[in-house]
């Protein structure tokens, strides 16, 4: 393929909120370039945003960088968000208000392929994946398993309204 | 000579909510509507959550109207949530609107999360300033 689309693209920025309508500006950039469905570039910056959103919120006590590497395949975009932070889990948030708890189960009803790896001590890294090719009936049917708490959390086991039909 | 390098949000620079509005519109009288416009993120919640806090103040109902919205993420959500709660508990109404024609980077977190019935989202605005009316005591 001569003229071919930049395949790969990497990004390194402070973990801060402006950051991350940076990263949805390249993606779209990139996606435009490989001539995703405005469809799925929808669910790549919804996630992506969540993805990067982990970061800012969770990752580091004081300042750190945020990680973003997208590459493109025969079969789709793989993007990659990461941090050297503390790891994912016991971390209280940054900010004054207690997030929603919805991004993970977002990025994994958004995504076709999804992994989180990482651990206490040794950064978080959130890897998804999205097809050219979608079967647009079954994606349009996904949903994020539970429902919203009484606390204004989301309670994955709260009684989902229908089978989850997300991630793969 | 040194340049001085603008950071985002420092004075000088475009603020988020200058690209991005979110103004309240009190010409229903009896219920705010909060207008949504452009991309908004945790980048611009504190000013989402900042606004909806002061239609909450005007004790009368709330329509966040997201018509002009092109892209909400679940920071959004949260806030929604939020003064949804804080509205019941008040016993003043609260409705969302999204317009005719939704953009997907609306559309696709509102249907994915089933929070459609739940905020309640409606479309047009007139029906969302009539829907408030009716389900908050207030007005």
């Amino acid at each position: 393929m001569s003229g071919a689309p930049a395949s790969e693209v990497r990004l390194t920025m402070p973990a801060r909120p402006e950051g991350v309508g940076v990263v949805r500006q390249a993606l779209a950039g990139m996606a435009d370039a490989l001539d995703f469905d405005a469809a799925v570039l929808a669910d790549m910056k919804m996630a992506v945003t969540e993805a990067c959103t982990n970061v800012v919120v969770h990752a580091y006590d004081d300042a750190g960088e945020l990680e973003v590497e997208m590459t493109a395949d025969e079969l789709g975009l793989t993007i990659l968000v990461r941090d050297q932070g503390t790891g994912i889990r016991p971390h209280p948030a940054r900010s004054e208000t207690p997030a929603l708890g919805l991004g993970l189960p977002l990025i994994a009803a958004l995504s076709d392929a999804f992994e989180l790896r990482g651990g206490v001590g040794e950064g978080t890294e959130v890897r998804m994946t999205f097809h050219y090719a979608r079967d647009a009936a079954a994606v349009a049917d996904r949903a994020v398993p539970g429902q919203v708490g009484a606390d204004g959390r989301w309670d994955p086991e709260a009684g989902s309204r229908q089978p989850s039909a997300g991630g793969s | 000579m040194t340049r001085h390098v603008r950071r985002f949000g420092e004075p000088g620079t475009v603020s988020p909510v200058d690209a991005n509005p979110i103004l309240l519109d009190d010409s229903a009288g009896d219920v705010v509507v909060v207008v949504v416009e452009g991309e908004h993120d945790i980048y611009t919640a504190p000013t989402l959550r900042e606004r909806l806090d002061e239609a909450l103040s005007r004790e009368g109902g709330v329509v966040v109207d997201l018509t002009g919205a092109t892209f909400v993420d679940s920071s959004v959500l949260g806030a929604l949530l939020d003064v949804r709660r804080r509205a019941h508990d008040a016993g003043q109404g609260f409705v969302v609107c999204v317009g005719e024609s939704v953009e997907p980077g609306v559309q696709r977190i509102l249907d994915i999360t089933g929070l459609v019935p739940v905020l309640p989202v409606v479309r047009g605005r007139p029906q969302a300033i009539e829907a408030v009316r009716t389900n908050g005591s207030a007005g």
